[in-house]
């Protein structure tokens, strides 16, 4: 009987010893770690610049766009991305070194960018087999796709362009100086011969005073949201009236901020279609003036 | 033109490809009105077309699996022991497919697939139908688990929150339940009044196990690939003692679906003791498991996987494969039975029991803006380019304009077939966002969480039976449980990451990062979560039920005549442990006790006018309290009930037939059940509106009827054949009450959710959900079973031959919301007309009014019927009998030897509808991307057993 029981309390005992936690896993090591091509792309030989004149009919006709079908690859900085939750699928690329006013958005086809191509990144583009084209006039690369209205549009490229149109180029930099933004004047901004797409995309910073602010409104109440999730406010220069749409989608965490009352400089992508907008980064953007003295 | 089905490439490259696809299954135009995607059809065969040489497994790998496994079965085995001819615990595993992201109540369905009441022994339906279908997960009478009643040692054990019995609880100890005995929900029976389905009473004190020691041995291609069991028993000593004990272990490193795991320890220990009249009796049991599981997926992904078996559950992390569906189950039992034979003709039998099951899954979670990292997430798939569905755009001429859609679609579809890595999780790259997230000063995006609902029972039963003689046989008892589940999530992977805020991601959307709605738990805002931490969510749930039930039955000549009733109260409450910020006011502390008062009775004749004929008339009526499961508008928020909460009626009845004519014997059976004021509760990921969401139906009416019969002819005493089968239709027929609520929304936005407007008088109603004529789903609602029985000299042979029909997917009630739904005004106040067709109506669905307003008729639209189908299965098996009373017993179970890749099990619609906001069409049509389930493919069982 003892003999009997030892036998059952042994093998109980082996059984539990093979029990042992199946779902246990080393951690990956993820330097290096690349979403984008692990080669190089070749050698640059296009800009931003070239492409804007290159094509300059395409970012001037109504929502038109082309596919590249040569090996023309261009280089810039990741000067704006979604880390604020602010901008959906979109990086602004800006050009290097001395055409740095020129900048476009490169649209891909994913939610949070931000760890792969963080603010001071340098990265090359192959623009062969993506579309060069606008959206809302705004100059984009990407691809084209079906919108929630049915239309079909130039959007984000799909995120597996990435791995053969896109190449990451040493470390990001958030100080370079293609993150600081160009200072726009109401004057500048006044000026009808600057709405024209070569300036725009661009970071900027322009400054003025939020009409709609009165202690307690919010960037972008979700009962204002218009058709684009987003919700437009105005920033209203003091001195010569100039106003310049603020532009801020209602899932973003700036959309809940209680908006400043005193004169801010506010720092985003710069856009025009009727009128000049900008698009926030994240409410860091938002400096009073009084502190920047 | 080129044709590219069957090339070597086998993928479209240009819109001919796709429109050849579709002209190559004749299935355009017709295609836009089948049910299932045109060109993903074609995976019905297992073609290895469309993908590399050598780049993965086919279908056929399941069959060279198999036959290693059991090879190294036969070569391993030293001995053998008498076995069943199937494994009964594979139908428990049958049960272990598992659910996605946005289906999270499968894992009910899985459980709801094992309702089959085992070894009917006067039922030669219900003793043959537990097995023979088990592959297409087959219920009786299309009754949910929860109708059927499990009792093991006269205790009743089914989950008092679920009201299902969990068969893993009792899984791999197959010895020990071996002694089992079914019971129609009719019948008389000496332990209680049954489940509407009937009950499975399994008797398992160590003096019913049989003496000596044996050891089992299995090799397979299924969940596990290998189980080694040994039990030994003392038999009953003289002193009147018995112990017995079986120990078991199945294991697989990798199951025979991709991705899946299997790690199960088994233990059953059980002592007697009798003394007089009496005998005390105690077990204790547990099953401790870990497994991975497998997930649906739709058919354009299977298509692409090109497998029915493709599992989206798992990736690779670090090159190894790593499942992010893990269920960890364990739920150690104890039971002590009081046996007191009073005198030859009354004896009571009390049975008092304790259980703590520990059940947890983990799925992945994502918070911010994180990517979907569902692989098989619809933006991934190729069709969510363009509608392939629409011959606006589905065809040449507007391709070739816009030929950048079929590039995208192109380069989605090479992305799925360059690699397996390609279609599963990318562990790493949530690694890495999480890594580069929190180095500039964030926390992690991804994570995996675990989902525990532990639980907490006490249980008494006591039935005290007397035979009066000729005044029959009187059964009384009593039936208390006691419940407390514990329902609480913890972090149980951060991916990489080390910081985690415990927000409501939804919130936080919704109302901002900052607001009161956003917390979890208000009581400890913004808390820092580190692995295992408790977070989102953490409620208790009590239920009390208190039954008294009483049976008779009397002969008297031809006649028996039998009645039985039982009235029960129950009672639940939910206890917060969590102040919830959508809810502050009611989530924390006791929600106050919802109390139920049941009962009912069933009655019947016999008539047996000789032992070759009996016929039987039974008729049944019941009123039943909700589960608490169904019973709170959202649980794991907040402690409110759901509106209309009521008991559940049932009215039931059956007629049956049994006789024996020469060498011709068998038994038919009509049966009808009605329901009514049924509460049902879906709870599911939304992606329609991105939050996890519950939507309760209350005054839910289903009708379930048929016919079922079993008949055999016993050709020869070596040579038998057995025809069993079922009709039956089990449908919703009415529209019932909905009630939903979003998770991260506050009373305010739901309340205004909740209400329905009329389109012609503007005035607000209730919200149903237009299910009217919907089937009930996931299990055959025809099946036919011929099989062939040959013994000889110890040999025994069978050949069984099922058809299965009738096999619906689960509808989506969301899909249905008379709020989602199109409502049509009659375009003329005189005669109605509207601008739509029958055919469009009965396809989409929508509402008709008159211009009074007045709802005319509804239409569920279309739930999608799986084709039916044929599975073949052969066993064979040998005992040899041994000197000294050993005996060695060989078995192997084939099931689905033509390898039927394509017969679907279940299913279900995703819950997200066609159209933007907007009212404009999406590319990506989900009503035509139900996710389904496919039997399993040709699998193997080698079963060797040894008794010494």
């Amino acid at each position: 009987m003892k003999k009997q029981f030892a036998t059952i309390a042994c093998i109980l005992l082996a059984a539990c010893g093979l029990t042992a936690c199946m779902d246990d896993h080393d951690e990956p090591n993820t330097d290096g770690y690349l979403i984008t091509s692990p080669v190089s792309l070749g050698e640059v030989n296009y800009s931003i610049a070239q492409l804007k004149q290159d094509k300059a009919s395409l970012f001037t006709q109504t929502q038109s766009f082309e596919e590249i079908k040569e090996d023309k690859i261009l280089e810039g900085v990741i000067a704006a991305n979604d880390c604020g939750g602010n901008l959906y699928q979109t990086l602004l690329l800006r050009q290097i070194d001395g055409e740095s006013d020129q900048a476009i958005i490169l649209k891909v086809k994913t939610t949070w960018l931000t760890p792969y191509f963080p603010l001071g990144q340098r990265i090359k583009v192959n623009l062969k087999g993506l579309y060069v084209g606008n959206y809302s006039k705004v100059p984009t690369i990407g691809q084209p796709y079906f919108t929630s209205s049915g239309n079909l549009r130039l959007g984000a490229m799909l995120l597996g362009k990435c791995a053969t149109n896109v190449e990451l180029v040493g470390q990001p930099n958030p100080a370079c100086p293609e993150c600081q933004p160009i200072e726009r004047t109401p004057e500048w901004l006044r000026a009808t011969a600057n709405r024209t797409y070569l300036n725009f995309p661009q970071l900027v910073t322009v400054t003025g005073t939020l009409a709609e602010a009165d202690g307690t409104a919010t960037y972008a109440p979700e009962e204002l949201q218009d058709a684009g999730y987003a919700v437009d406010r105005t920033i209203t220069n003091a001195t010569n009236n100039t106003k310049v749409t603020l532009r801020t989608s209602t899932d973003s965490p700036i959309a809940f901020e209680v908006m400043p009352q005193e004169e801010c400089r506010f720092t985003g992508i710069l856009t025009y279609y009727s009128e000049w907008q900008v698009q926030l980064r994240t409410l860091d953007d938002v400096k009073p003036v009084n502190e920047q003295n | 033109m080129p044709h590219y089905v069957g090339s070597p490439q086998g993928r479209p490259t240009a819109w001919v490809s796709i429109v050849d696809y579709f002209n190559s299954y004749s299935l355009i135009p017709s295609h836009f009105s089948h049910p299932s995607p045109p060109f993903w059809e074609q995976c019905a065969q297992p073609v290895t077309q469309g993908r590399e040489q050598g780049q993965e497994k086919d279908y056929f790998c399941y069959m060279r699996k198999g036959a290693t496994l059991t090879a190294a079965a036969l070569l391993c085995a030293s001995g053998a022991w008498a076995q069943q001819p199937v494994d009964s615990i594979q139908v428990v595993d049958n049960a272990d497919f598992t659910f996605t992201e946005s289906q999270l109540d499968e894992d009910n369905d899985a459980a709801q697939t094992v309702s089959t009441v085992a070894g009917s022994k006067d039922d030669p339906y219900l003793s043959e139908v537990g097995y023979l279908f088990s592959s297409m997960r087959f219920r009786v009478r299309a009754l949910d688990n929860r109708y059927n009643s499990y009792y093991l040692n006269g205790l009743h054990l089914n989950d008092a929150e679920l009201g299902r019995f969990g068969y893993s609880m009792v899984g791999g100890m197959n010895d020990a339940t071996r002694n089992k005995e079914g019971m129609s929900a009719f019948g008389f029976n000496r332990i209680g009044v049954t489940g509407i389905g009937g009950a499975t009473s399994v008797g398992a004190r160590a003096s019913q196990f049989a003496q000596g020691s044996k050891i089992t041995l299995t090799g397979c291609n299924r969940n596990y690939v290998a189980r080694g069991m040994f039990t030994h028993a003392t038999g009953l000593l003289p002193s009147g003692w018995a112990f017995a004990g079986t120990v078991g272990y199945r294991w697989a490193n990798e199951g025979v679906i991709d991705g899946t795991f299997y790690n199960s320890l088994s233990y059953f220990l059980a002592a007697e003791k009798r003394f007089g009249n009496h005998a005390l009796s105690l077990v204790t049991f547990g099953s401790p498991t870990e497994r991975g599981q497998q997930g649906a997926s739709t058919e354009e992904a299977y298509w692409l996987a090109n497998s029915h078996y493709y599992n989206p559950n798992w990736g690779y992390q670090a090159g190894e494969k790593r499942n992010a569906r893990v269920v960890n189950d364990f739920e150690p039992t104890a039971i002590l039975t009081w046996d007191w034979q009073i005198n030859d003709r009354s004896k009571l039998t009390t049975a008092a029991g304790f259980k703590y099951s520990m059940y947890s899954s983990t799925a992945l979670g994502w918070a911010g803006d994180a990517y979907d990292p569902r692989p098989d997430y619809y933006k991934n798939l190729p069709s969510s380019i363009f509608d392939v569905y629409n011959p606006d755009v589905n065809n040449p001429d507007y391709l070739a304009q816009n030929p950048y859609l079929l590039d995208q679609y192109n380069d989605l579809l090479d992305y799925w077939r360059a690699s397996e890595a390609n279609r599963q999780i990318n562990w790493d790259r949530m690694y890495y966002v999480n890594r580069a997230n929190e180095a500039a000063g964030g926390e992690a995006l991804y994570y995996q969480e675990r989902r525990h609902n532990d639980q907490r029972m006490f249980a008494l039963n006591s039935a005290y039976n007397v035979d009066f003689g000729r005044w029959g046989k009187l059964m009384v008892g009593l039936q208390i449980n006691s419940t407390k589940g514990m329902h609480y999530k913890t972090m149980a992977d951060l991916l990489g990451g080390t910081r985690y805020t415990d927000i409501d991601k939804f919130a936080a959307t919704d109302y901002g990062p900052n607001s009161m709605e956003a917390q979890n738990d208000l009581r400890h805002p913004n808390r820092q979560i580190g692995k295992d931490d408790k977070f989102g969510y953490n409620y208790n749930i009590f239920v009390n039920k208190y039954r008294a039930h009483a049976a008779w039955q009397v002969s008297k000549g031809i006649f028996s005549y039998h009645a039985a009733g039982y009235v029960e109260g129950t009672d639940m409450e939910r206890e917060g442990l969590m102040q919830n910020g959508r809810a502050p006011e009611n989530s924390y502390g006791r929600s106050g006790k919802a109390k139920f008062l049941g009962g009912g009775g069933r009655m019947g004749f016999v008539l047996a006018p000789n032992a070759n004929r009996v016929l039987s008339l039974q008729v049944g009526a019941q009123t039943d309290a909700p589960l608490s499961n169904n019973s709170f508008v959202a649980p794991r928020m907040q402690n409110n009930f759901v509106q209309n909460l009521t008991n559940e009626d049932v009215f039931s009845g059956e007629a049956s037939y049994s006789f024996r004519r020469g060498q011709f014997s068998g038994k038919i059976s009509a049966y009808y059940l009605r329901f009514m004021r049924g509460v049902e509760q879906t709870a599911f990921y939304n992606d329609q509106e991105s939050r996890f969401t519950y939507l309760t139906m209350t005054d839910v009416e289903r009708l379930h009827y048929g016919v079922e019969w079993s008949m055999k002819y016993q050709a020869t005493t070596n040579l038998s054949f057995q025809f069993t089968g079922t009709f039956g239709n089990a449908e919703y027929i009415n529209n019932p009450l909905a009630e939903v609520n979003y998770e991260g929304m506050n009373a305010a936005t739901l309340a205004a959710l909740n209400k329905w407007t009329n389109p012609v008088t503007g005035q607000k109603g209730n919200l149903r959900v237009i299910a009217d004529g919907m089937k009930v789903s996931g299990t055959p609602q025809t099946a036919l079973s011929l099989s062939v029985n040959y013994n000889v000299k110890g040999w025994f042979l069978e050949l069984t031959a099922n058809y299965y029909d009738k096999v619906y997917i689960d509808f989506s009630e969301y899909r249905r919301l008379s709020t989602v739904l199109t409502n049509y005004v009659s375009l003329s106040s005189e005669n109605l007309q509207y601008d739509v067709t029958e055919g469009e109506l009965k396809q989409q669905g929508g509402i008709l009014f008159d211009q009074k307003g007045n709802v005319v008729r509804t239409y569920a639209g279309k739930q999608e019927r799986c084709d039916g189908g044929f599975m073949l299965d052969a066993s064979i098996g040998k005992f040899i009998r041994l000197k000294k009373g050993k005996s060695i017993s060989i078995n192997l179970s084939l099931n689905n030897i033509t390898n039927n890749c394509n017969l679907r099990t279940g299913g279900y619609e995703q819950n997200r509808d066609d159209n933007y906001n907007t009212g404009v069409a999406r590319a990506y049509r989900f009503s035509k991307n139900a996710k389904y389930y496919y039997a399993n493919a040709f699998n193997a069982f080698m079963n060797i057993g040894f008794k010494f």
